[in-house]
């Protein structure tokens, strides 16, 4: 219940290019727009407004110090629990104070600076955090475990999932890779690029994502392309996989008139959370059929 | 309109509609587009150019001949060269029914098309009803505000509809609204077609009482117009032409706006000879807007309704300067 | 030929009828004038003709057959109706402007028919709109204007003209034009029947001349009968005399200067 004495935010800058080089310290924290960061207390009142790191908090052992979490944040079942606060984009930063936290972590996005910046006035301490890519991950993680004063939890975690990460990559990789198309979004047509922790798991995974020259995390691209891409494997999620095959237009890409289309379980490899490992090993099983050990 | 320009307007449609074969995301050699359309050479190229490259450039057709249609019908019908075709509460309606389709997660090719449609049909009707409890006989004035009332209100319903909605549902709501002709396929071409094809008919039928109807409506009662019976036809035919086309592509706006008036400008007088002209110089501007939404950022699309909304700035500057 | 029998004319949700019982009648042969103060109910008669609003009481016929019996097509068959006001909305050449009198003659895909070009012929030669059939009707005076909307109801073919307002806008000439053309138009036998403010027009023109009152016949008979000073002022509500032009012998209106009325019966 009590409050940090200073109030700071760190907030890891969005843009490219201040995301090239971000520091890895953990006792002291990249620099923000808004400052320095320094937490002093552990937080005992947790609002977590991203699915990610709501997963890592429970992963933690801090879940009955999570007093709110957005409406998308599911996993894992003890989260249902927890009260709903509604949007992690644009939050309500009137229900969030309605739940009296200490800290409130939310995803570092231009969208949710004029949040941020309300609730450090009224004395909350904030975290808003970047996981876009796999190098996050443990930074993500060793951030929330010093939040909550367990870095020595955050530590065993992120080194076992990325001892599984490492074993996937380490599997036996065939002379040309398979290639995939990821199948994100309908309309418009959108899939993933190398901006996104989602390439690097298919890389991972021993495969080749056709679109990963592209910058972008969620590039938008037209069905010619990708029929001139023409991928052997199409990825897709259990809700797209009939519409896929069943429309005409898609049918002049070869995989999907050979039948070529995985179902990807959408709700593990959709969050780069503590289940990194088990996303890439379920990737490989499905690509290229084969499980590590 | 002289026989030469006539032909002029012909040769152009053909050049977009070959443009849009060959052109695209994707850059394939003429010889390799040529003996693509007959099924021969690289499979690839083959499915690029006849399965999703022909009925898109049908398509586009299609719907650019429904749209300078409508157009042309409703501005000699309301006297106001600024009529177009999703005047009487079309786009509202139908951006109602898709976004509802959007956000309950219809996935099935066929129904957002269908939702759009149903949704313009309604919001037709419901201008056409507004206006009659006005008390209005087809005075244009009222059902001009009657349209745009309802068109208020449609977009007062989209945007609470998307207010509490996921990013998904507002993202896909957004790309349909602007335009796309990248769902085109033979079989949902084939429908558009019928029904544009029978809605021109209608609307060609009416082109002596429209002909009329643009002298007002004092001199067409007095030449012999049922005036009500006619514009509530035209309203109808007109309307539902467009709705047809927001159901194939999505709003793709200024076209059933400008086309009547550069087919005017190229010398089309009666309204009949108007009409067709509009009908086959909207087929090639939307073709061709098609080309530059699928090639000025490749590997993305552009909106087409992005595209046609472009041409909308110099057409009204062009107004502009005519007017001082 | 044109006949109004005891006709009322009731706007929607007016407590007033705008017409309350008028009975005219617009015989061939001759020109037949409706005049009266604005808001008389004169604009109202010509919207009974146009089937805009229709009576309350009593009917319109033409030759006998009643209006309503007839469509519109019909009606404009038999009766040409020169609206007040008109502004097309996209230019036209007059000799397409003129052919669109005959649209109550053809089907829904029929083109000039050798009678439809007859017609068209003739009325503007009768018009006197021959020399400029190629111009658009945005480029003619207002003078040539009537005259081609005429030579459109013209075209029309019936035997009944009805004009409302036709010289309002117009000079002197012009003014003088477009009445000799209604009087012969009138003497080949046709039914003329026009509205007008013109009075001393009117009185030299017209057969017969109804004044309407509020929506009642004042009087009705020839511009003798009608053209008398007190009515003309107690329907206009404004001093004036009528005299007797000697040049043409028919009654001339001539308003005073605002002082109170010469008599006050």
């Amino acid at each position: 219940m009590s409050r940090a004495l200073v109030l700071i935010s760190l907030i890891t800058v969005v843009t490219g290019a201040c995301e090239s080089k971000p520091e890895r310290r953990e006792s002291k924290v990249a620099l923000d727009d808004l400052g320095d960061a320094i937490l002093n207390s552990p937080a005992s009142r947790i609002v977590s407004l991203s699915p990610v790191t709501t997963e890592m908090l429970f992963a933690l052992g801090a879940g009955p110090r999570v007093v709110g979490r957005t409406h998308w944040d599911l996993y894992p079942e003890a989260a249902k629990a927890v009260q709903d606060l509604g949007n992690g984009m644009e939050p309500n930063v009137e229900a969030i104070l309605g739940v009296h936290p200490d800290l409130v972590v939310l995803y570092a996005s231009p969208s949710n600076r004029a949040a941020a910046v309300q609730l450090i006035k009224t004395g909350i301490a904030t975290l808003a955090i970047r996981d876009d890519h796999l190098a996050d991950f443990r930074r993500t993680l060793m951030l929330l475990a010093r939040a909550i004063g367990d870095t020595i939890t955050g530590r065993t975690i992120a080194d076992s999932v990325e001892r599984t990460l490492h074993a996937v990559q380490s599997m036996a990789r065939p002379a040309r890779p398979p290639t995939v198309f990821w199948h994100v979004w309908d309309k418009p047509i959108m899939t993933i690029g190398a901006g996104s922790y989602m390439n690097e798991l298919v890389e991972i995974a021993g495969a080749k994502n056709i679109f990963g020259d592209l910058p972008e995390p969620s590039p938008q691209v037209t069905l010619e392309e990708i029929v001139r891409r023409n991928p052997d494997f199409i990825l897709v999620g259990p809700a797209t996989v009939q519409a896929l095959r069943e429309s005409p237009l898609w049918q002049s890409v070869p995989a999907v008139k050979a039948g070529h289309l995985l179902v990807v379980d959408t709700l593990l490899v959709a969050r780069p959370g503590v289940r990194l490992g088990e996303a890439a090993k379920s990737l490989r099983a499905l690509i290229l059929k084969d499980t590590v050990r | 309109m002289k026989p030469r320009t006539w032909i002029i307007l012909l040769v152009v449609l053909a050049v977009a509609a070959l443009a849009g074969l060959a052109l695209g995301p994707v850059s394939l050699a003429p010889g390799t587009v040529w003996h693509a359309l007959f099924g021969d050479g690289d499979a690839n190229a083959v499915a690029i150019v006849r399965v999703l490259r022909l009925p898109r450039i049908a398509l586009g057709v299609v719907i650019g001949a429904g749209l300078g249609m409508s157009g042309a019908a409703l501005q000699a019908t309301l006297r106001n060269p600024l009529a177009e075709p999703y005047l009487l509460g079309v786009s509202g309606g139908a951006a109602v029914g898709a976004v509802i389709a959007v956000a309950l997660h219809f996935t099935s090719l066929a129904v957002l098309p269908i939702a759009a449609f149903a949704g313009a049909a309604f919001a037709v009707t419901l201008v056409l009803l507004v206006a009659r409890a006005a008390g209005a006989r087809g005075d244009p004035r009222v059902l001009l505000m009657a349209g745009v009332v309802v068109g208020a209100f449609a977009n007062a319903a989209v945007m609470v509809l998307l207010a509490g909605a996921p990013a998904e549902t507002v993202r896909g709501a957004l790309w349909w609204m602007m335009g796309s002709l990248s769902d085109a396929t033979w079989q949902g071409t084939r429908w558009v077609a019928v029904y544009v094809i029978a809605g021109g008919a209608l609307l060609l039928a009416l082109s002596r009482e429209i002909e009329l109807l643009a002298l007002g409506e004092d001199p067409a009662a007095a030449l012999g117009v049922d005036v009500e019976r006619a514009t509530r036809r035209v309203y109808l035919a007109a309307s539902l032409v467009a709705a047809v086309t927001v159901a194939g592509a999505g709003l793709v706006g200024f076209v059933g706006l400008v086309v009547p008036s550069i087919v005017r400008a190229l010398g089309a007088r009666s309204v009949r000879s108007v009409m067709l002209g509009a009908a086959i110089a909207g087929g090639a501007l939307v073709v061709a807007a098609d080309v530059v939404a699928r090639t000025a950022r490749a590997p993305a699309e552009l909106p087409l309704g992005a595209v046609t909304a472009l041409i909308g700035v110099p057409f009204f500057l062009s107004r502009l300067r005519r007017m001082t | 030929m044109i006949k109004f029998d005891d006709v009322v004319l009731r706007y929607p949700r007016a407590a007033r009828a705008a017409v309350n019982g008028v009975s005219l009648v617009a015989p061939r042969g001759a020109i037949t004038a409706i005049v009266g103060p604005n808001g008389s109910g004169k604009s109202t008669l010509v919207r009974a003709l146009l089937g805009r609003i229709a009576p309350e009481r009593g009917g319109v016929s033409l030759d006998d057959v009643r209006l309503e019996t007839l469509t519109r097509r019909e009606a404009a068959r038999r009766v040409a109706l020169v609206p007040q006001r008109e502004e097309p909305a996209f230019p036209l050449v007059v000799r397409d402007f003129i052919g669109l009198g005959r649209y109550a003659f053809g089907g829904v895909w029929s083109g000039e028919t050798p009678a439809d070009r007859a017609a068209i012929e003739h009325a503007s030669n009768r018009a006197g709109v021959s020399e400029f059939l190629q111009r658009r009707t945005t480029d003619l005076s207002g003078g040539e204007w009537q005259r081609v909307r005429i030579a459109r109801a013209l075209a029309q073919g019936g035997d009944a003209l009805v004009l409302d307002e036709p010289t309002a806008f117009l000079d002197v000439a012009h003014e003088m034009g477009v009445f000799e053309l209604l009087d012969t138009l009138a003497r080949e036998g046709r039914a003329v029947l026009l509205v007008s403010h013109q009075l001393n027009l009117v009185a030299r023109f017209a057969t017969r001349i109804a004044l309407l009152h509020n929506g009642a016949l004042a009087a009705f008979g020839s511009p003798a009968e009608v053209m008398r000073g007190d009515l003309l002022e107690k329907v206009y509500e404004w001093p004036l005399v009528v005299s007797r032009d000697p040049a043409v012998g028919a009654p001339v209106l001539v308003p005073l200067r605002h002082r109170a009325p010469r008599s006050t019966q």
